[in-house]
């Protein structure tokens, strides 16, 4: 699966999570520039993108996603494995 | 040792530095390592011997652990060896924090350190086959007592990159640069503000309502300038030794909310807690619901209350927090926003008066010092002020004395307080924009002079009794 096509699906999920459809996002977008974006919803963006790719991340690989690019590196990392 | 003395701005601090990169230059690369753990475990027992057997004891088991979850065991599965390790060092945490013995410094930062490591150990993030390497992850003095908390897999790498083992002379001056503004920070900032909040908590038996809040809000000031002031020479030293610290504030004063200023205060505490305890938590549960979000926002946020201490002021401390954080998550749900000022005067506000909770010996304590906060021990009004505003005394305030020399300081430092906290650069903007230049290298000497005159009564940081 190219970047591209996570960055799409992810984009849907996070739309879908912070309840903000017309959200713009990009490899560069990180939890600081969303209000929406703290704790309570970045675990429930982690479900959903793990129950979507069917994988599971390990708890000191999410303290390590600084942006939505790491996220897709994390996902193609575990898709690969 | 103290970061904030002489033995180790002139002595230890010198040599360790020049004994790591001497032996790293001679290629005794090894020996280097070596060093900088005697240097380190010297730094740990500067003032006494009673803490190292803990100390040891951790780190061996720890290590024992780690390493064993690596390899093929027969006598134990790798589950039940992991769960014995976080057993073992929650345990060994628990029965110095609450049995009454004194705690070991840095035993609670030394412990979520490694336990960090353990979990990743245990799903394969961190592995570590060298005793050397590991010893030297736990010990690192720049760290060891009072973090920041740092992960095996930031700090390592660093400490194995070839480029790191020459001195760097950029990253020196950076570093001095830093460990001059935390320098700063503790010795002319938090220092005086100590001496305007230790007599209204520990000596007075009632304070009244402006006394209550110089009380208070001294305290505030103290407490940030102190931590984030031992945190800057930290990352300072660290920078030294070519190793970049992680972040541990970020001006969390400007917060306008509560979930805001725990991603701003303490952020390798507020990290490790949303990372290993409140994602377990909400992992455990059958289904991710707000609720069952909130339940865990609650225990982890209570939890982070209690690792401070024994105390019920800290049991009330972590509950207030916990519950303040639900609120706010309650209010975000809502989708209506404050004004700015009014969610940041609230959030301001109740930072402060949960420090007073966090701060006083017993909650009566703290009831003594919230009660004048909120008027009902009345108001002494100095008498300054009473001839200028005319005769408030028959509206029941009290007259009190001139107003001493040390209040017009006070004055001047809540001002100043004020003033860095909204307006001025935060030590990690100043860090980013940070270049050798002799106007910069002028104001770190003198600040240095005014702070080497401050430091002959050398006082310990707030944190190491944690």
């Amino acid at each position: 699966m190219s970047n591209s096509e996570i960055l799409h699906v992810v984009t849907t999920i996070i739309q879908e999570v912070l309840e903000l459809p017309d959200l713009n996002v990009t490899v560069n977008t990180s939890a600081a520039d969303v209000d929406e974006w703290d704790s309570m919803t970045h675990i429930q963006l982690i479900a959903a993108i793990e129950s979507k790719y069917k994988v599971r991340f390990a708890l000191g690989e999410l303290q390590a996603l600084k942006n939505v690019g790491d996220m897709i590196e994390l996902i193609q990392k575990k898709l690969n494995k | 040792m103290l970061f904030n003395s002489y033995s180790f701005i002139f002595a230890f601090l010198p040599l360790a530095l020049i004994g790591y990169f001497t032996l790293n230059h001679l290629k005794q690369v090894s020996l280097a390592k070596t060093w900088l753990i005697a240097a380190s475990l010297y730094f740990y027992t500067f003032y006494s011997f009673n803490n190292l057997p803990i100390l040891a004891m951790s780190l061996l088991m720890n290590y024992f652990i780690g390493h064993s979850l690596h390899s093929e065991l027969k006598w134990i599965s790798k589950q039940n060896l992991f769960r014995f390790g976080l057993v073992f060092n929650i345990g060994l945490l628990s029965f110095f924090k609450y049995s009454g013995f004194l705690l070991p410094l840095g035993l609670s930062f030394f412990t979520l350190q490694q336990v960090a490591f353990l979990i990743d150990s245990y799903e394969g993030l961190a592995e570590e086959k060298s005793f050397l390497d590991y010893a030297v992850f736990v010990c690192f003095f720049p760290t060891l007592i009072s973090g920041p908390i740092v992960h095996y897999q930031l700090l390592m790498p660093q400490i194995a990159s070839k480029d790191n083992k020459r001195f760097n002379l950029d990253l020196f001056s950076t570093g001095i640069f830093v460990f001059c503004m935390g320098l700063v920070k503790k010795v002319l900032i938090s220092e005086a503000f100590a001496s305007w909040a230790k007599p209204g908590f520990d000596e007075a038996t009632s304070l009244d309502l402006l006394a209550a809040w110089k009380t208070s809000l001294s305290y505030l000031f103290q407490l940030y300038y102190d931590f984030s002031g031992y945190t800057d020479m930290a990352i300072g030293i660290g920078y030294m030794f070519n190793v970049k610290l992680p972040q541990n504030f970020n001006s969390p004063f400007r917060s306008k909310s509560i979930i805001e200023f725990w991603s701003r205060w303490h952020m390798t505490l507020s990290q490790f807690i949303n990372t290993y305890l409140f994602t377990p938590i909400v992992r455990a549960m059958p289904k991710i619901t707000f609720k069952s979000t909130m339940f865990a926002t609650f225990t982890a946020m209570f939890i982070a209350g209690i690792w401070h201490g024994a105390g019920m002021t800290f049991v009330v401390y972590g509950a207030l927090h916990g519950f303040a954080l639900v609120v706010n998550h309650m209010w975000k749900k809502r989708k209506k926003k404050l004004p700015p000022f009014m969610a940041w005067f609230l959030t301001f506000n109740f930072i402060n008066i949960t420090f007073v909770v966090f701060r006083a010996k017993d909650l009566v304590g703290a009831i003594k010092v919230l009660k004048g906060m909120f008027g009902f021990t009345g108001v002494v009004v100095p008498k300054v002020i009473v001839k200028s505003v005319g005769p408030l005394k028959d509206f029941g305030f009290k007259m009190g004395t001139y107003l001493q020399p040390t209040d017009y300081a006070l004055i001047f430092m809540l001002f100043g307080a004020f003033y860095l906290i909204f307006k001025a650069k935060s030590s990690l903007e100043l860090e980013k924009e940070f270049k050798p230049e002799t106007k910069v290298a002028v104001a770190c000497g003198l600040a240095f002079v005014f702070c080497f005159f401050g430091m002959n009564r050398i006082t310990e940081f707030i944190y190491f009794n944690f």
